[in-house]
């Protein structure tokens, strides 16, 4: 990991052109782990040095509700980071703003179109794609298609999520329409192919997941390649992910505004920041995740497994989850009939 | 009774014929211990197994994830922070739980029955909503999240535990006790503090070891009423589970069990919880 001090002296030379903040606070959210350690122990740090101001960063879920229950006017959070699922959710209750361009935060021209794209409310920092992760010691082929999941020798040995509240589940139940159905919006296919699933382990959690597959409770599970890559070192256990010909799921990292921020400047630049190509190569490296921005140029190692390259990004798959949220309760109590014991 | 008679008679007697019933009651006692115990036992292996995930059988042992969980700095503070909430809310539960209980069993109030749901209404509500409430109440009025607010957060649903075992404790209260006292010439004062305050001690305590253990382990509350920098360890470990799912958390567990037997360890080393379990 680079030092804070080496961050810090690339974030002055490159510094935008956004007004820095004097002594004010940004509230943000952000992940807890390995990115947790690398934002509290470098990446943040060099920000407050930047913009002086300190940041008070909140890595204790539940955000939203957080955030709902705040005042719309000075809310709790001045900068939302979760998943795109929730970052709609938000949206539809006006707790963040519909969109987050160049004109606010100039380093979004670099971005991918996926970053930016009508499946998204603020703006994608990072991506993981989501696929099959799997045990390369039980004789399994490489899987090549999400059809592969559904191999009967692999009763009681995949993989899942509790679909009410894992966006990976809710992902792997739009692509099981898309593969066996007309589309990602086929749930009688999704649903159908999710029965055919059973027996299946289930976890709440995508580190749950990571722990089963690395345990070999399962040969095979629907995880996101961060979750498989992030293991790579002197003690790799033998697990590996795959991208199926069908496409892989996009599991954005997206960061927002709220528009009762009282510091919005400093939000805005705050995202401009973790935007910035060496910024984005830390924390990519860190914890394998898929820079959004164009300009990142990854450690041969990163480069050959993330999607860096627009060819690499064409196979990624956004899911409408406006469309989804506004029948999530139907597919709750429909999934959870389906899998129930 | 001749010598040569008693010795087969008290044979006899030490050799119980085979009773189902009392086997059937060891048997369900020894079951419901392993219930109680054997997840308490599952964790410490998962502690001492030296893998990256949890795994059974262990492949070895390891004092690895408990370095972790010591050497953790978030862990550290979430823990002493924990430790001195809780030992806070035990203090202050104990003050105003027993004071409840005291006005409810001896005050003679109106609504007396209305008044013991009232206090005991944290315990009815799901503490998820309690925290959600409190948390909106606390951003609303402008006060933010200090600490205090969760200490105040935490002392509301622990205290129904002490009015509770309290009052239980004074349902049992001879009063004569004190009418004697006060007939000997001692005040009201004296009366409180050497005869009532001593009878009803067990009482007191016992519900400040629940509230303590309530509060240590507080996570639905807690959830919303933390601050960054300000978390309490239940809500550290159940994020650091999100991401890190190996054996630190069960090496922090280990941590909050032994942590809360030693706090009833030590109270009934001081002041013999035994007496109220007699109750």
């Amino acid at each position: 990991m680079r030092s804070g001090a080496g961050l810090a002296a690339i974030a002055a030379v490159g510094a935008p052109s956004i007004l820095h903040a004097q002594t004010k606070t940004l509230k943000i959210t952000t992940w807890g782990g390995k990115w947790g350690d690398v934002m509290k122990a470098t990446v943040l740090p060099a920000f407050e040095k930047e913009f002086k101001c300190t940041v008070s960063a909140d890595q204790a879920f539940p955000f939203v509700p957080k955030l709902q229950a705040s005042s719309k006017t000075d809310p709790i959070y001045d900068v939302l980071h979760t998943n795109s699922n929730e970052q709609w959710n938000s949206l539809s209750e006006g707790l963040v703003m519909a969109k987050i361009t160049a004109k606010e935060v100039p380093n979004v021209a670099d971005v991918y179109p996926y970053a930016v794209s009508d499946k998204i409310v603020g703006v994608t920092i990072f991506t993981s794609a989501i696929g099959l992760g799997y045990r390369t010691d039980k004789g399994l082929a490489k899987p090549t298609s999400w059809k592969d999941l559904a191999d009967p020798k692999l009763a009681g040995a995949r993989g899942g999520y509790i679909i009410p509240v894992n966006s990976l589940g809710q992902c792997h139940l739009m692509m099981l329409g898309k593969v066996y159905g007309k589309g990602l919006t086929d749930l009688d296919a999704a649903y159908k192919a999710l029965e055919a699933l059973k027996p299946i382990k289930l976890v709440d959690f995508t580190g749950q997941m990571e722990k089963m597959l690395l345990s070999a409770e399962v040969s095979m599970g629907v995880i996101h390649d961060s979750g498989v890559y992030r293991y790579d070192g002197p003690n790799m256990q033998p697990v590996d992910f795959a991208s199926p010909s069908e496409g892989v799921l996009a599991l954005e990292q997206v960061l927002n505004v709220t528009p009762g921020s009282k510091v919005k400047d400093l939000a805005f630049g705050y995202i401009d920041y973790m935007l910035r190509p060496d910024v984005q190569k830390l924390l990519a490296e860190a914890v394998w995740y898929s820079p959004a921005n164009t300009k990142v140029k990854l450690d041969a190692k990163y480069d050959a497994k993330l999607l860096t390259t627009p060819a690499k990004v064409a196979t990624l798959i956004q899911p409408d989850w406006k469309w989804y949220n506004a029948r999530k309760e139907d597919i709750d109590a429909r999934v959870t009939k389906i899998l129930k014991g | 009774m001749s010598a040569p008679m008693s010795a087969p008679m008290s044979v006899v007697a030490n050799k119980r014929p085979f009773d189902v019933g009392h086997a059937a009651y060891l048997a369900l006692n020894a079951l419901l211990l392993t219930f109680l115990l054997a997840p308490i036992a599952i964790v410490l292996v998962f502690a001492l197994n030296p893998t990256p995930y949890i795994s059974f059988p262990p492949v070895g042992v390891s004092l690895r994830w408990f370095e972790k969980f010591f050497a953790g700095t978030e862990f550290m503070n979430a823990l002493w922070l924990s430790l001195w909430v809780a030992s806070v809310v035990l203090v202050l539960s104990i003050l105003i739980g027993g004071a409840c209980a005291l006005a409810l069993a001896r005050g003679n109030l109106p609504g007396r029955a209305f008044l013991t749901a009232f206090f005991m209404s944290p315990l009815m509500l799901p503490a998820i909503l309690t925290g959600l409430a409190l948390f909106q109440a606390y951003l609303l009025s402008g006060i933010g999240r200090p600490v205090w607010g969760l200490i105040l957060a935490h002392t509301l649903v622990a205290v129904p535990y002490v009015i509770r075992t309290t009052l239980a404790v004074l349902h049992n209260f001879d009063r004569r006790i004190e009418e004697a006292a006060a007939v000997l010439g001692a005040s009201p004062a004296r009366v409180f503090f050497e005869v009532t305050l001593p009878l009803i001690r067990p009482g007191v305590f016992a519900g400040g070891v629940f509230a303590f253990i309530v509060s240590f382990d507080q996570f639905p509350v807690s959830l919303f009423l933390v601050v960054p920098k300000g978390e309490t360890l239940p809500v550290v470990l159940f994020n650091y589970m999100k991401f890190d799912l190996d054996g630190a958390i069960a090496a922090a567990s280990m941590v909050s069990i032994l942590l809360a037997l030693s706090v009833v360890l030590v109270l009934e080393r001081l002041i013999g919880l035994k007496a109220y379990v007699k109750l």
